[in-house]
């Protein structure tokens, strides 16, 4: 590792697109600069969705890079992303991850805000600047658009609007994903902390599904059709279809893997919206993981579940008992994902690249088209974040 | 409701400390047989709790879930873990008697863990367990044990029940 202009770092970057720098995990002084060319840049990231904070005053607190943000659903039925601060000294306005409210007042001098983020009262103004506006004083919003009821934020102006930015092989899926029209309802969250860094957490690939989880082996539960889609900016799509064993014989109770089936999936299906964000509809599971790094090490996971408004008593039932015990950090199938994400960490602190295989034809190629289980299909994500990064590739 | 007998109370005491050396010395089988036929396993985040969302980190419903727990960790997902020690602390909180002879207990708890690699120990989980307890042929089983975690971001992925 060297370091360009006293502070920034640089990164020697192999020839080889399926190798990946181990450094590149936890160098120091990374961080800051991913904060500024990727989380503030220009990408979408998911905050909430409106099932979620489904009344007025309902609100969320979440982050963005390192600034606090939190979205609130408005008293007139939009709902808004705001950055977490007071526009007089800067106070946080919210202190919970969530709850309602009828107005945000900042304790402090009691500035006071109505839920569409306007300042409508500050006591003593008379005695403030001349040219003091409250309508200067309206909370920081973020810009949004939202995606049958998944709200995203970006802090640029300049990032394309968001279904050009994932294009329809991504956004098609994710609108199945979300139960196809969006009408969801919450039926809770899974939190947890991972130790690694968040680009190991979400360098996940297609490779390992049937290898690293033995339920998957044990459950006689692969084999089915599916694709693998990746985009030139680095998110990811894989549509797969489920072929479940008649019997589950590993298991007492088979009825925790039933697939009851709704138009909308042929099974599994698991997007990565780059950066870092998973979204996964296995069998009846609907889960969007809102992942927050914590600098260069650690990544916060906020798994949340929903249920469709059209499913009855049982289907809401069956939903529960899947995403409780499948996925998570306690899931049948999942658990060793978490495992996974701790030992790269650990074992990307010793020398060398992290190498690529499975499904590479040209070793100087970022392939778009991926078989289903191929990890090529992570290599445009690295490549995109090298370029965002300003790490320049070492000549062939 | 009424105050638990002092007889009864010691059966409740008896099996809280079976299910904590169960789970403290890595003996799965242990576990499960504190729970009777009819016995349920929960470990949920408060907030779940408090915002009456009923999705939970696990959720044994049934006894062939419970049985299936055991095999998750002991077979399907044994040496992909990353095993540690855990250690519980707990304080029973209030016990009453139903009519119809099931004890409700509350139990406060604090569970450490220690890796295997570093061997430092830090903090798993603080909360509570809200149980159903039955006396059947003068031993007290759980019907239900719902385990509740303050910690509603848990610091690792987690192998065990709590």
């Amino acid at each position: 590792m060297s370091t360009k202009n006293n502070s920034t770092p640089s990164l020697d970057w192999p020839a080889k697109t399926n190798h990946v720098p181990k450094e590149v995990f936890e160098m120091e002084g990374l961080w800051e600069e991913e904060l500024k060319n990727i989380f503030y840049g220009e990408e979408w990231h998911p905050i909430v969705h409106r099932a979620e904070i489904p009344n007025p005053g309902d609100y969320k607190a979440a982050q963005l890079g390192e600034i606090n943000v939190f979205a609130v659903h408005g008293d007139d039925g939009e709902i808004r992303i705001f950055q977490n601060t007071c526009t007089h000294r800067g106070t946080s306005l919210v202190t919970e991850s969530s709850g309602n409210k009828k107005e945000l007042e900042c304790p402090y001098h009691r500035w006071l805000f109505n839920l569409e983020g306007d300042l409508v009262g500050c006591p003593g103004d008379r005695e403030f600047s001349p040219d003091f506006d409250k309508k200067d004083y309206g909370l920081l919003s973020l810009r949004v658009e939202a995606f049958y009821g998944l709200y995203f934020a970006t802090m640029s102006d300049k990032t394309p609007p968001l279904k050009e930015y994932f294009g329809e092989s991504f956004y098609e899926p994710l609108q199945r994903l979300l139960g196809g029209d969006g009408r969801l309802n919450l039926i809770g969250y899974q939190k947890v902390m991972y130790d690694c860094n968040w680009k190991a957490y979400c360098d996940n690939d297609g490779y390992h599904g049937a290898l690293l989880h033995k339920a998957f082996a044990m459950l006689n539960w692969q084999g089915g059709q599916g694709t693998q889609i990746v985009t030139k900016n680095g998110h990811l799509c894989f549509d797969s279809e489920l072929t479940m064993p008649d019997h589950v014989e590993a298991l007492e109770d088979g009825s925790i893997l039933d697939f009851k089936g709704t138009e909308t999936s042929n099974g599994s299906i698991v997007l990565m919206s780059f950066p870092i964000t998973v979204y996964t509809k296995h069998m009846d599971m609907l889960n969007i993981r809102y992942s927050f790094p914590k600098g260069p090490k650690g990544v916060e996971v906020h798994y949340a579940y929903f249920s469709h408004q059209d499913d009855d008593d049982e289907m809401v039932r069956h939903r529960i008992r899947q995403s409780s015990n499948l996925l998570g950090p306690c899931g049948l199938i999942s658990m060793e994902d978490a495992s996974v994400f701790s030992r790269i960490d650990k074992g990307n602190r010793t020398q060398g690249d992290a190498i690529f295989q499975k499904g590479v034809k040209d070793e100087y190629d970022i392939p778009l088209e991926v078989g289903q289980t191929d990890e090529t299909g992570n290599l445009a994500r690295w490549e995109r974040y090298r370029e965002l990064m300003g790490f320049e590739r070492r000549a062939k | 409701m009424s105050k638990v007998s002092s007889v009864n109370k010691e059966l409740i005491e008896s099996l809280n400390n079976e299910y904590i050396s169960a789970l403290n010395d890595f003996n799965m089988d242990n576990w499960l047989a504190c729970f009777s036929q009819q016995g349920q396993y929960i470990l949920t985040a408060e907030e779940n709790i408090r915002r009456n969302l009923p999705v939970a980190f696990m959720l044994d419903d049934c006894y062939a879930r419970l049985k299936d727990r055991v095999k998750q960790v002991m077979e399907i997902q044994y040496d992909s873990s990353e095993h540690y020690q855990m250690r519980h602390f707990t304080q029973l909180i209030s016990a009453t008697e139903s009519e119809n002879g099931v004890i409700e207990t509350k139990f406060n708890f604090s569970v450490y863990y220690t890796p295997r690699d570093t061997h430092q120990t830090e903090t798993l989980c603080v909360g509570k367990y809200e149980d159903s307890i039955v006396i059947e042929k003068g031993e007290a089983l759980f019907q239900k044990r719902v385990a509740i975690v303050d910690t509603n971001v848990l610091p690792r992925y987690v192998v065990y029940p709590v």
